[in-house]
């Protein structure tokens, strides 16, 4: 209690100021460390406003043969994560909409959308636990009971906010606080804490991790550390262990760090934050550590492509060779000289679990000649017919890729 | 008007996403019913705490439009005013406030010689430059800052400091995050004096 109070004032005084601060104000703040001299790099401003179907660059889209793709949802400005309940409704949650969407299919094959949630913070932590949607935004947790039988008229959610006692925006310094949220095998709900800055020192049992919770908000239990910033988790189908995405920190070149996909072998492993990405060494935050007493990353996706959502397709729809791979979206970079990313990526894993290649899966998105993007896929969904659903945020759509021999 | 125009469409081709057929005539029309009374005919305020809309990015109008009909930004009268509104008058609005050329309100106070400068250095260590551009006029969903009303500057960077406001992304909570009340008077001052 002492220490969260502690933690309270010290961001307070962050973010106060020379008001409390013993020092002066640092003159580079925190998000430019690192950064050249000149450089006019920044985030990509996101579509909020409805794309008009005949917009989507679905006809863009590239995949291996026998794969095809076709919109199965859109009209849904900012869609990203997604969960699907017993029933078949797809669940998509938001960042800066602050919506829930739900989506039905009609009789006829056509989709119905409804906004179920609105004015939330960063709604990206999506999970069906049982009949239960689960929506983490921020630092709330709210539970919509028995959902898909009240699409028409959503009562009020089960606030847990406190039991989860998950940082708030302010402990963030306004960084990495979204969400995301997956279910575990063992009936956890499984979520991350990115760290409350582009590349600093941290309190390693706060910031930067994977953490785990009974669904009532119960034993927090931490899984990773030094995980700056994941927005994508998944556990495997049959060993049950821990995958996750990371971002690396910005500002550091155009090719490092990498962006990578880890796997959690033990409970609570350390993957280096703030220190190392793998092999390298932070130029600012290393204090001196060797990186090779941290865990290594299970595949290195490339310098700031950012990989959001993963799941381990678990479908028979695909082909065989396809069961248990993982399929990552990378959402594209924006810190880096030339557009890299846009896609979803296949990393194949042998019988032992280790990735042996990343593989272009769905491409087209990116326009190399023009240095433009179409879209921006942000999570994957493995849809229970077996399809692989894609919900690009940029366009507000959501991709259908189905497989026919 | 037909510059404008053009400069409009150049923007909707430069941005995946935006809407190709926004109509700034329309959205003239839509302003004179329920935007210049406050921001002004010309788009450039004369009223206090109320923002400069001429010569913003068209995306960054359109975004902050949805954040205020989404209630995700809270400014009690704006989000009167946007809710419910369609995608398409929002689109149309950002449009024309986009095409009107812009500049400082009537009544600009004084160049204070020390807090100019004082603020000029904030500026370059701060990297204002790096998403603002080079001559603070925006781009996108980053709004033009240069000669914008100084009270509201400053305000909206000490909303963005507090925790009180977020933008579609969170950088300029980071950009800002350590400064002093004095710093960002400095600042705003800076910024509001240029042209």
């Amino acid at each position: 209690m002492i220490k969260k109070r502690l933690m309270l004032g010290l961001a307070a005084a962050l973010i106060a100021g020379p008001a409390l601060a013993q020092q002066a104000a640092p003159a580079v703040p925190g998000w430019a460390v690192g950064r050249p001299e000149g450089s006019t790099l920044a985030p990509h401003g996101p579509t909020l406003t409805v794309t008009p179907v005949e917009r989507l660059p679905v006809a863009a889209l590239r995949l291996p043969a026998g794969f095809s793709a076709s919109v199965f949802a859109h009209g849904i400005p900012g869609a990203r994560a997604m969960a699907e309940g017993p029933n078949g409704t797809i669940f998509a949650g938001s960042r800066v909409i602050g919506r829930v969407y739900a989506i039905t299919r009609n009789a006829d094959g056509t989709t119905r959308t409804r906004v179920i949630a609105q004015g939330l913070n960063n709604p990206n932590g999506i999970v069906m636990v049982g009949n239960s949607l689960f929506v983490l935004a921020l630092n709330r947790v709210l539970r919509y009971d028995n959902i898909e039988a009240n699409l028409d008229n959503v009562p009020p959610p089960v606030e847990l906010t406190q039991a989860f006692g998950l940082p708030g925006e302010a402990d963030h310094g306004g960084n990495h606080f979204w969400k995301v949220a997956s279910l575990g095998p063992d009936g956890r709900i499984y979520t991350n804490v990115g760290a409350p800055c582009n590349i600093c020192s941290i309190d390693r049992d706060r910031f930067a991790l994977l953490v785990s919770f009974n669904p009532d908000g119960s034993d927090r239990r931490i899984e990773a550390r030094g995980v700056r910033n994941s927005v994508g988790l998944a556990h495997h189908p049959v060993t049950r262990e821990l995958w996750a995405t990371n971002h690396g920190r910005d500002w550091a070149g155009n090719d490092v760090p990498n962006d990578t996909l880890i796997r959690i072998r033990r409970t609570g492993e350390d993957h280096g934050y703030p220190f190392c990405v793998g092999n390298w060494a932070d130029p600012q935050e290393n204090a001196g550590r060797n990186c090779s007493e941290f865990a290594q990353p299970a595949a290195l996706l490339g310098g700031h492509v950012a990989p959001l959502g993963m799941r381990f397709y678990t479908g028979t729809m695909f082909p065989e060779a396809y069961r248990n791979q993982i399929f990552i979206a990378r959402r594209g970079s924006w810190n880096r000289e030339r557009l890299s990313g846009y896609d979803v990526v296949m990393a194949k894993l042998d019988a032992q679990g280790n990735v042996t290649s990343v593989e272009p899966f769905m491409t087209g998105l990116l326009d190399e000649a023009n240095q433009r993007f179409l879209g921006r896929p942000a999570d994957i969904h493995v849809h229970s017919d077996g399809s692989l659903l894609v919900a690009d945020e940029q366009m507000g759509a959501i991709y259908r890729i189905t497989y026919r021999q | 008007m037909r510059l404008s125009v053009l400069a409009a469409a150049f923007l909707a081709a430069a941005l995946p996403g935006a809407a190709l057929a926004q109509d700034a005539a329309r959205g003239a029309e839509l302003a004179a019913q329920s935007c210049v009374a406050c921001h002004g005919a010309n788009g450039r305020s004369q009223t206090e705490d109320i923002p400069s809309l001429a010569g913003q990015p068209a995306d960054f109008i359109t975004l902050q439009m949805i954040l205020f009909r989404e209630r995700i930004r809270h400014v009690e009268l704006m989000n009167d005013v946007a809710a419910n509104m369609p995608d398409r008058d929002i689109e149309d609005l950002a449009a024309f406030f986009a095409s009107l050329p812009p500049g400082p309100p009537d009544e600009r106070r004084p160049r204070d010689a020390a807090l100019f400068a004082a603020g000029q250095a904030l500026i370059g260590p701060r990297h204002c430059g790096t998403c603002h551009v080079s001559d603070f006029g925006g781009r996108a969903q980053i709004p033009r800052i240069a000669a914008q009303r100084e009270e509201f500057l400053e305000r909206a960077m000490l909303e963005y400091r507090d925790g009180r406001r977020a933008g579609a992304d969170t950088q300029m909570n980071g950009a800002v995050v350590g400064l002093s009340n004095g710093d960002i008077a400095a600042i705003a001052h800076y910024l509001a004096q240029l042209d």
